[in-house]
């Protein structure tokens, strides 16, 4: 008997000689949102396309309280689900959206009509109730079908690239709108996106995808700070791979010891050091021998790249105001803030 | 503004020449038609002739109700079909795109000759079988506007969105696709009507009488009654589509255009 509102228990799906999902297991607690983070193909799509009933799993189970509901069709799940794509009917007002879901459920008119203000209103949008989809900019629309899908009082809210479509100010708002609707109305929820920083900012957990399987889920923390596998490493967050020579618990690199192996495989001699971006800095050095190649300023961070005696590239993420002197051809050394270094076999 | 009235100047003329082609020949059939040779002027002599017959209303109405049907059989089977086609039925589209030219490939006698053939006896004295005749003359054009008009719409998204609040497949296509290519149906359910209402071999074929059957028999007796006749349908027909597109809800842009 599992706790979890939601679990996929080794969920396999395939699309002819293609693996989409391969013995995915996945658990969602009730009233979490957890993210599923990935690149394009990964799975996340179908794996959420199989809770909300809209594909099915060739094995495995899919538990909504220990009930499994993969013969279940789609209209009777009661799953909540937002898409990419604009999917307002557009013959319909706003407020006709957000009642549909109940108007299918037999709820009373009076009684559609004051549930569907009720969430425009927590969308932000209680004046928007008599226009049409082409009236709404495309944040609106995504706010509307928010409300629409929260409008059946859903299990589950699937949330499928939701912000993809949108633009970036309008995108970072709306990820918070989310969150904070998803907290205070305690919806269990599934959030899809290939959007890393959407993932970390939003979620309570983020499962990372790759070919079909979870390659780690744990919090934005913890992935960020400890991530189980190269591919989450490589995934989450912006990373540097350095050669570096393992003897013991010491990494050496860059001509120096500069710390201890965090963790990985049981190897000694030529390894490749991870290092974040935000974890190198580099201060002007006129005997050195590393050079800045480049400085790209992004407003309150900058990045430096520069090049390694050995021809390797690093790339450091900097305060602009501590870099601001620094210039391509510059020569510069370089420090790392993490005494303690991920690593992977060379 | 010299240089667009030049760009627009073609398309001008091909709509000139495209409006001539199509009424002209209405125009002097209704020129026709009012024409008095008594008199010597133009009237609607031959108008009130044709009221005046006692078949009149009885052939209007036999006619009328069998192309009803027809629209409503070939809507009824297409819209699901063609909604199923775009979402799922990809791979069965060669085939459905040859079984649909069919009617266009058969000569009307053939197709006329092969129900007299096969049908039922029962079928066969049950005049609403030429409905079905019809839907099946109708179906190349009724099934490729309806599948052009689903193609325009994000049909996939709007119909998963739909089963996710909670309808199934017959209140997706009713509540929600079908009202959403309003458009498209109406101009389905038009092209029908007007086919059915005018077709002739089959019905003459199968020695059913209507109001085109009988238009043909009263041409011999006043061939300007039977013109005045058959313009006299065809703004019937146009008139009545346009109450219907009326009074259907009309479309979300209009709706929209009015709020603002």
């Amino acid at each position: 008997m599992s706790n979890s509102p939601l679990e996929l228990k080794n969920v396999t799906r395939r699309f002819k000689d293609m693996v989409a999902l391969d013995n995915l297991n996945l658990e969602v607690g009730s009233g979490e949102l957890v993210a599923l983070l990935g690149p394009s193909g990964c799975g996340k799509t179908t794996a959420l396309r199989i809770v909300a009933g809209l594909d099915r799993a060739d094995e495995g189970q899919v538990l909504l309280k220990d009930r499994d509901i993969n013969h279940v069709p789609a209209h009777k799940r009661n799953m909540g689900m937002v898409f990419q794509a604009y999917s307002l009917f557009p013959n319909m007002t706003a407020a006709e959206n957000v009642a549909f879901g109940l108007q299918m459920r037999k709820v009373s008119k009076n009684k559609r009509r004051d549930k569907a203000n009720e969430l425009l209103e927590l969308v932000g949008l209680p004046s928007h109730a008599h226009r049409f989809t082409h009236q709404l900019s495309g944040g609106q629309q995504q706010r509307v079908a928010l409300a629409r899908a929260l409008a059946i009082e859903p299990e589950v809210l699937l949330l499928d690239e939701p912000l993809s479509a949108l633009d970036a100010k309008v995108r970072t708002n709306l990820r918070e709108e989310i969150r904070r609707l998803q907290l205070s109305l305690g919806t269990t929820t599934i959030f899809v996106t290939h959007d890393q920083e959407e993932a970390m900012a939003v979620s309570d957990r983020v499962a990372v995808m790759n070919k079909g399987k979870i390659e780690q889920i744990a919090s934005p923390d913890v992935l960020y700070n400890a991530p189980a596998t190269d591919f989450v490493a490589g995934f989450v967050g912006s990373m540097n791979r350095i050669h570096a020579t393992k003897t013991g618990a010491n990494l050496f690199l860059i001509g120096r010891t500069v710390g201890a192996a965090k963790n990985g495989p049981e190897v000694e001699g030529s390894v490749t050091a991870l290092i974040r971006h935000e974890s190198v800095r580099v201060t002007a050095d006129a005997k050195s021998d590393i050079v800045i190649l480049n400085r790209s300023f992004l407003g309150p961070v900058s990045r430096i790249t520069c090049q390694l005696l050995n021809g390797e590239l690093i790339h450091s993420m900097m305060p602009s105001a501590e870099s601001a002197n620094l210039r391509a051809g510059d020569r510069v050394k370089v420090e790392l803030l993490d005494k303690e270094l991920l690593f992977q076999k060379a | 503004m010299v240089f667009s009235k030049l760009k627009s100047l073609p398309l001008f003329l091909t709509l000139l020449i495209a409006g001539l082609f199509v009424l002209l020949p209405l125009g002097s059939s209704a020129e026709f038609s009012l024409r008095q040779p008594t008199k010597q002027n133009h009237g609607f002599d031959n108008y009130v002739w044709f009221i005046s017959q006692p078949e009149f209303g009885h052939y209007m109405g036999v006619s009328f109700s069998l192309a009803a049907v027809s629209a409503l059989i070939l809507l009824v089977l297409l819209v699901p079909t063609v909604v199923w086609l775009n979402l799922k039925g990809q791979k069965l589209r060669p085939f459905v795109d040859f079984i649909t030219l069919m009617p266009l490939v058969i000569p009307v006698v053939a197709l006329a000759i092969g129900a007299q053939n096969s049908l039922p006896e029962f079928a066969q004295t049950n005049q609403f079988i030429l409905s079905f005749l019809y839907a099946v003359l109708a179906m190349p054009y009724a099934y490729r506007t309806l599948d052009t008009g689903l193609k325009a719409i994000p049909l996939q998204t709007i119909s998963e969105a739909a089963r996710g609040l909670g309808a199934n497949w017959f209140r997706t296509i009713v509540r929600v696709i079908t009202p959403i290519i309003r458009g498209t149906v109406l101009s389905a359910l038009f092209m029908t009507l007007a086919l059915s209402f005018g077709e002739y071999t089959i019905t003459s074929l199968l020695h059913w009488d209507t109001f085109t059957t009988w238009v043909t028999v009263i041409s011999q007796a006043n061939v300007m009654g039977a013109i005045a006749l058959s313009v006299f349908s065809l703004v019937a027909i146009f008139i009545f589509l346009l109450l219907v597109g009326l009074f259907i809800k009309p479309a979300a842009s209009q709706v929209a255009k009015e709020e603002e």
